[in-house]
């Protein structure tokens, strides 16, 4: 292996890494709110691809839109299925009835409601790229080649990270947001509307979902099936950083993205699509909570 | 016994049991009277995969009526009885059983999609009944060949796999060749066949990358391929990551040829929009199964045919004369049959088919072992507007490898 082939890895590590941490990122969103894990993510990426696409080429706005577009039109997707669907499954459930499973199932239903939807439009047939935001000969950054959408991916990754912890952090209703998650029936005695926060953190996650389907998408070529495979590496981010702490699933993406290409360049390339798996098995065996998850604990799903 | 009574005896024993054979012969099979010979054809019409199926139907539906205007086939006019299969093995798997013993069909011609024609193999062949494919490559349907069954109108994937490596061995002179494929049995079967081939022709193949299908990033195979200094890079990736392969090779200005597998670029003009960079294809070329592009010269009279047939159809897929090619080899064998038709003559005539259709990039043939019909392909070369035909085909001789 030479040096050039192990920067060059790094590098185009970090750049999936961020895609798969932001993606990640909306996976504990909504784990951290309603302790359900939303297997419909990886559809809620693919949906946001296709919102961007179908903004830049029908309705021909720019960028700076399609990304706004795809991030409003998957809130209220989210905030409507945490609503009528969860808040419905909740509300049904008898006193002391365990309702986690009916919501994972509700969310594992939504992804095939979602794939079939978009399956219905004839433009889906064909795998499509959305058109580039930035074009132009590739930039060197020594022995490492980068092309201009690959700093645009890390860049608005980092900026969208660096955001939200600042709302988290910094403003109230993030701390709402915060207190909630952590201690939902604490946090409905000092009078915080839980039910809404858990809509707010649906919509937001789904809105970063949206908004990383029109970042990836750029990158990558789009289809209907295009969210599973992205879904399942957001999840392997998610455990390795720690599925409770967002900085940890941050750090889980980026790692992931590196450990992949540098199996792929060291043991062979047919080794790269079981990583992930082998990378979970290895989180789970020797620290469960993840890298920066918080104290071990084991919930049936 | 006297003599005469011994010759009335034998002249009327000759006499059953000519009748009897006669009879025997004429006891026809199911679907066949006369005056029609009765086809079940499917494919799919619904679904995401529509589009690999409408237009091969619709074809094939057009290219009988033609043969039924044009008198039939020995007096006896085709009829059809045309089902939605929806790309789906269980749904072919009832099909068959609806045409058999509801239909009463002669045979079977259908299906677009390999995972889903393997779904009738086993009742056809029980039940001895011919089933021709549309438009499906069908390998596992084709390769251990059955009595029934046959297929691969577009080519097989070893016809694939050895058609576009020898392209970059006879074609662009290449000795040291880059393989991708995918870690399924499709790049098995497309790798087993073109490193046979580089075995025979003394060329090596200096890196074999075989990737998911739902690869995200190529960087570690493609630094691989840089690292083996090929002189061609081959691709039998499909669609999503073709267009990654294409675009990361650019990125790391990767001068080689590339040879891109039919699979991974279903639309030329999209897999350009795709890449978006025309810079990344001055050397990019790509296979495919027909002998012209849809409107070049030896393909417009099947493409005009079809648009008057179906004037709705503005854009047919590319796949549209698959169908064509498949209904033709149907009704050579019937035509070679000739008027005592029966299920296994029919198929005896279709292990004698050696058809040049016109469509394809050579002739389709079969034989007592060989079930798939086609094992050549064409190439184009492609700079991300224009598409030309490369001279000539390249063709499979069946053999096979384990690959590595």
């Amino acid at each position: 292996m030479s040096s050039m082939a192990l920067y060059q890895s790094i590098a185009s590590g970090i750049v999936s890494g961020c895609v798969y941490a932001l993606v990640a990122l909306s996976v504990v969103l909504i784990f951290k709110a309603s302790d359900v894990v939303n297997f419909a993510g990886g559809e809620f990426v693919m949906l946001g691809a296709f919102a961007g696409l179908g903004a830049l080429t029908f309705l021909e706005v720019p960028y700076f839109l399609a990304y706004a577009m795809a991030a409003v039109a998957l809130f209220f997707l989210g905030a409507i299925f945490n609503k009528v669907v969860l808040e419905g499954v909740l509300k049904r459930a008898k006193h002391g009835q365990r309702t986690l499973v009916a919501m994972v199932i509700a969310t594992l239903g939504l992804s095939y409601v979602i794939k079939g939807g978009v399956r219905l439009f004839s433009f889906t047939e064909e795998v499509r790229r959305l058109p580039s935001a930035f074009s132009g000969p590739p930039i060197f950054i020594g022995p490492v080649v980068m092309q201009w959408q690959d700093i645009a991916i890390v860049s608005i990754s980092l900026a969208l990270m660096l955001a939200l912890y600042i709302f988290f952090q910094k403003t109230l209703t993030g701390k709402v947001l915060r207190a909630t998650s952590q201690n939902p029936r604490a946090a409905a005695l000092v009078g915080i509307p839980v039910q809404l926060m858990q809509l707010y953190s649906w919509g937001l996650a789904c809105a970063i979902a949206g908004v990383s389907g029109v970042l990836i998408g750029a990158k990558l070529p789009v289809s209907p099936d295009f969210g599973g495979p992205i879904m399942l590496l957001a999840f392997a981010a998610a455990i390795i950083g720690g599925f409770t702490s967002l900085p940890g699933v941050v750090i889980g993406g980026i790692l992931l993205g590196i450990i992949q290409n540098l199996v792929g360049i060291t043991i062979s390339s047919t080794a790269i699509a079981v990583t992930p798996f082998v990378v979970i098995m290895l989180v789970l065996v020797f620290r469960p909570q993840g890298l920066l998850g918080g104290r071990h604990r084991i919930k049936k799903v | 016994m006297t003599i005469k009574r011994l010759s009335q005896l034998r002249i009327f024993s000759v006499f059953l049991a000519t009748a009897l054979c006669a009879g025997a012969t004429y006891a026809a099979d199911p679907g066949v009277t006369d005056t029609e010979i009765v086809i079940g054809l499917h494919a799919p019409l619904s679904g995401p995969l529509a589009a690999f199926g409408q237009d091969p139907l619709q074809a094939a539906k057009m290219w009988y009526e033609d043969i039924n205007k044009k008198g039939g086939i020995h007096g006896r006019k085709i009829r059809v009885i045309a089902e939605d299969d929806k790309c789906n093995a269980n749904e072919v798997g009832a099909l068959a059983r609806k045409f058999v013993t509801v239909d009463k069909v002669f045979m079977i011609n259908g299906g677009s999609c390999t995972a889903s024609v393997v779904g009738a193999q086993e009742f056809v062949n029980r039940e001895k009944v011919p089933f021709v494919m549309l438009n499906a490559s069908g390998d596992p349907a084709v390769f251990p060949a059955t009595r029934y069954v046959f297929g691969a109108f577009p080519g097989s994937q070893g016809a694939i796999g050895a058609g576009i490596m020898g392209f970059a061995i006879e074609g662009l002179k290449g000795k040291r060749i880059a393989y991708i494929a995918h870690n399924d049995e499709y790049g098995a079967s497309n790798y087993g066949a073109a490193k046979a081939l580089a075995d025979k022709a003394g060329a090596q193949i200096v890196a074999y990358e075989r990737i998911a299908l739902s690869i995200t990033d190529v960087t570690a195979p493609m630094l691989n391929v840089r690292a083996s200094n090929p002189d061609v890079i081959i691709s039998a990736a499909y669609p999503a990551p073709a267009v990654l392969i294409a675009q990361k090779a650019a990125e790391y200005g990767m001068k080689q040829p590339l040879v891109q597998a039919i699979q991974g670029i279903p639309a030329p003009e999209v897999f350009a929009k795709n890449v978006g960079n025309n810079d990344a294809l001055k050397n990019f070329y790509y296979s495919a199964p027909v002998n012209d592009l849809p409107d070049g010269p030896k393909q417009i009279k099947w493409l005009e045919m079809y648009k008057k047939a179906y004037p709705d159809r503005l854009v047919p897929s590319v796949f549209m004369v698959y169908g064509i090619s498949s209904a033709m080899v149907v009704t050579t064998a019937l035509e070679k049959v000739g008027k005592n038709l029966t299920r296994e003559r029919f198929v005896d005539a279709m292990e004698t088919v050696k058809l040049d259709s016109g469509i394809m990039a050579a002739p389709f043939e079969f034989g007592k072992g060989r079930r798939d019909a086609l094992r050549a392909q064409s190439i184009f070369k492609f700079d991300g507007v224009k598409s030309t035909l490369m001279p000539g085909f390249y063709t499979w001789d069946g053999s096979t490898t384990s690959p590595k």
